[in-house]
């Protein structure tokens, strides 16, 4: 195995120019943490981004951030904590923010940030056989041709290389708080407080309790207090703790990504078995499990609607999308000579 | 038979005899949109079900006819004008709401619903689409889709495409898909947002399942009047950064809110150089909060007054007064040509100043309305085009205004898109790589470009030659004789 550690665009270009003439397969790897997302996919050499981790530009009365693809994320944050802001995609600390989009991250804080592809602004790209492009700008509203920006947002870096970003981002809030729930009976509480609470950041159930995220003003972030408050029930207030509190989904060997109507959680947990973490009112669970076949199992019983990729550990995908021919015809416009993580995605024929 | 006819017939037998136009006068009426352009179409279909949408490109398929979609017609840089041998399909007479589920947040709507049907819909329920442009009287939740529209309340909300989470499509050759899901994610890359924004040229959208978003408990509506525009635009930035993320940030100047005020009596300040309509909700308790931050931002920046709406009979004239403003230019000249650029948001006041410079060395007059929070500029250029020469000037320094806000680093729309307006401006923002791949995208979906052709990208922009596609000679490269402004 091969490994490739560009030191700029320019560098970048030129490594998968020469891959493609040569047909080596190629891995983009940022920070390592969404290694496990998508199929198994065999390479001869890996190209890490993380050299290019250079601030372009940021100036906090535009809310955009301009960063190399290769940054990592606590770095990003530090950075945007001077100027009172965040971009809200909750991720490991060692993650860089080209691994990031490229594997499409929900935050938990979902419900009230968005989703991520929604925050990238601008992207520029190394295509499959090393074309230099950029989509999108770096203005918070644009529609000048089409969504690139959104496009390789989840693409798995089975497109090309993205290399630099431009990206939205918002106001660090004021003050936050979690409030923690123990009940089994914890969809039905949580959908309680979602009826009951203006504006929660999160409502997270999991198998034993609900954590309600709650964020902004302060005296806001009380009068969401009290109304969660009106449900009835002892909880536990955590001031500016992490959110979620805890999250022993993510040790299991295997994370599935179900994506669902929201009121379908309550189906999918009754056959996830113990290990699950669900955010109401946006439709996302993650399930902890500890086999393939367990995974195998899940997705057998899912009900129709419902997705489930795997963000960590084997099992892949799942099903293939729709437009099949679609995707083949995107990914041999990116990667002519499908040198990019081969299978990792659809679009090989496969 | 000639084929328009042998598709005339077979249109008429898949839809209904009476929902195919031909006569040249009706299918006049779909040869413009809002935009300055005219074109011409030979046949009109008004499909009501995905079945026949598919049915109408499956015969435009056969006779090798170009499709041109098209919504509501409000769009303002000519994407639903047609020329040559085109058939226009029109989703106006696909306009209900199929299902509501507030338990998920969305809502499954066909293309032609008008945006703000949907709107009073979904208020009694608690519950708003917020995309929220300033023809929400009649544009389509389809056309919104085709532009990736925006409105006043994308600055706390977001652009369309943060609220479409999955959307029917019937594919040039005539299949149908579904790009998105009721889930928050996917497998797959994100169809669903490359449709949204591509201006009808992937294929015809024809149901759309749109997020639903809470009424916000509270709401407060200020007007903030200044002695300067630089003034004016220096509070826009002085609010974002005391990190407040009003609902709506609009900003008029002078000449506008003299017009408005003439026409609904809104109560604007005619003396003042220029006001900003700002809007905050959420929660009581964070309403009061951003409102001292915005007056406190007005306060750093010499406004002269600020107003709160005590009523909601007050927010409403307030808003009146904005959502009006383009009808009332109509007292000043009788055409008017509304632009659509954006800016980064520190740089506005001094992009204003060139916009006021380019259209004075030009003997024109300028109204500038316009959403400041997202440094979306909308200089409307208003004059006479019986006055000799007068369109002449208002295309140059239409131009002149591209250019600038090019310069400054911004986009060439921020909503309207590009259609035809801003085609052979689109090499100002890209290289020919860029647009290659963009051609790349649409190939893709559209191998045989068919689909609104002329459309978004200019006519160099080719799919890379090493990628067997196809060739784009198919398409024809240059506008026809009598496409005109």
């Amino acid at each position: 195995m091969d490994l490739i550690h560009p030191p700029s665009k320019g560098d970048v270009v030129e490594v998968l120019r020469s891959a493609s003439a040569d047909a080596t397969r190629v891995l983009i790897v940022g920070g390592r943490q969404h290694m496990g997302k998508g199929n198994p996919t065999e390479v001869d050499a890996e190209l890490w981004t993380t050299q290019l981790d250079g601030l372009v530009a940021y100036e906090p009365a535009e809310m955009v951030a301009v960063v190399g693809a290769g940054m990592r994320f606590a770095d990003l944050d530090r950075i945007l904590k001077d100027g009172g802001q965040e971009w809200p995609a909750d991720a490991p600390a060692d993650a860089t923010v080209g691994g990031i989009i490229a594997a499409a991250v929900t935050s938990p804080r979902r419900l009230r940030v968005g989703a991520l592809r929604d925050t990238v602004l601008e992207v520029e790209l190394v295509t499959g056989d090393g074309r230099l492009i950029r989509g999108g700008a770096r203005v918070v509203k644009n529609v000048t041709g089409y969504d690139i920006p959104r496009f390789v947002a989840g693409s798995l870096g089975t497109l090309g290389a993205i290399v630099q970003v431009a990206l939205k981002v918002k106001p660090r809030p004021k003050s936050r708080r979690t409030l923690v729930w123990n009940t089994e009976d914890s969809i039905a509480v949580g959908l309680r407080l979602l009826e009951a609470v203006p504006s929660p950041t999160s409502v997270l159930a999991t198998a034993d309790r609900v954590e309600m995220r709650l964020e902004g003003w302060p005296d806001e972030v009380a009068a969401q207090t009290r109304a969660a408050a009106s449900i009835g029930g002892g909880f536990e207030a955590l001031d500016e703790a992490d959110f979620p509190s805890r999250a022993p989904w993510l040790t299991a060997p295997i994370v599935a990504e179900v994506s669902t109507a929201p009121s379908r959680l309550q189906a999918v947990a009754a056959r996830a078995g113990g290990n699950w973490a669900a955010l109401l009112g946006v439709g996302i669970m993650w399930v902890g499990l500890d086999s393939e076949e367990t995974l195998a199992r899940l997705r057998d019983e899912l009900p129709d609607d419902a997705i489930s990729p795997v963000v960590k550990g084997s099992g892949g995908l799942g099903d293939s999308p729709p437009a099949a021919a679609i995707h083949q015809r995107l990914k041999a416009s990116f990667d002519p000579t499908g040198i990019l993580a081969p299978g990792r995605f659809w679009g090989e024929g496969a | 038979m000639t084929a328009i006819e042998s598709a005339h017939a077979e249109l008429s037998q898949a839809l209904a005899p009476e929902r195919i136009l031909s006569d040249p006068l009706e299918s006049a009426l779909y040869a413009r949109d809002a935009s300055m352009f005219e074109g011409g179409c030979t046949l009109v279909a008004l499909p009501v079900s995905t079945e026949e949408v598919a049915a109408c490109l499956r015969i435009a398929r056969d006779h090798q006819m170009f499709v041109v979609p098209r919504g509501s017609g409000t769009g303002l840089a000519g994407a639903a004008v047609p020329f040559g041998n085109a058939l226009v399909v029109a989703t106006t007479k696909m306009n209900r709401v199929l299902e509501i589920r507030t338990e998920d947040r969305l809502a499954w709507v066909q293309p032609g619903i008008v945006n703000l049907d949907l709107v009073e819909e979904l208020r009694p329920l608690g519950y708003t689409f917020a995309p929220d442009p300033s023809s929400q009287q009649v544009c389509s939740v389809g056309g919104n889709v085709g532009t990736n529209a925006g409105g006043p309340h994308c600055l706390a909300y977001g652009v369309t495409s943060s609220h479409i989470l999955a959307v029917e499509i019937v594919l040039p050759d005539g299949t149908v898909e579904v790009f998105g899901s009721e889930g928050p994610e996917w497998p797959g890359y994100d169809l669903r947002g490359l449709v949204v924004g591509s201006e009808g040229t992937l294929g015809i959208v024809t149901r759309v399942c749109v997020r639903l978003v809470p009424l916000a408990p509270a709401v407060r509506t200020m007007l903030l009047d200044f002695p300067t525009v630089e003034d004016c635009a220096a509070t826009v930035s002085a609010i974002i950064a005391a990190g407040v993320i009003p609902a709506a940030l609009e900003m008029m100047d002078q000449l506008v809110t003299g017009a408005i005020e003439n026409y609904v009596h809104a109560g604007y300040p005619t003396d003042a150089a220029a006001v900003l309509l700002v809007e905050v909700d959420g929660l009581a308790e964070s309403v009061k909060a951003q409102a001292l931050e915005v007056a406190s931002a007005a306060h750093g920046n010499n406004v002269r007054n600020v107003r709160v709406a005590e009523t909601e009979a007050e927010r409403e004239l307030l808003w009146k007064g904005r959502k009006s403003a383009f009808g009332a230019t109509a007292q000043i000249a009788p055409d008017y040509h509304l632009h659509d650029c954006v800016v980064p948001r520190t740089k506005l006041a001094a992009v204003l100043t060139d916009v006021y410079e380019i259209v004075r060395r030009n003997d024109l007059k300028v109204l500038n309305v316009f959403h400041a929070g997202d440094g979306n500029l909308h200089p409307l250029l208003v004059f006479d085009r019986r006055e000799p020469g007068a369109l002449d000037r208002v295309l140059r320094a239409s131009e002149e205004i591209v250019r600038l806000c090019v310069q400054a680093g911004g986009a060439l729309s921020g909503e309207h898109g590009i259609g035809l307006e801003k085609r052979d401006f689109m090499h100002l923002v890209f290289n020919d790589t860029d647009l290659g791949a963009q051609a790349c995208l649409r190939d893709a979906f559209d191998p045989e470009g068919r689909m609104n052709p002329q459309k978004v990208l200019p006519s160099s922009a080719r799919c890379g030659d090493h990628i067997a596609l196809r060739g784009n000679d198919a398409v024809p490269n240059e506008l026809p004789e009598g496409t005109w402004i």
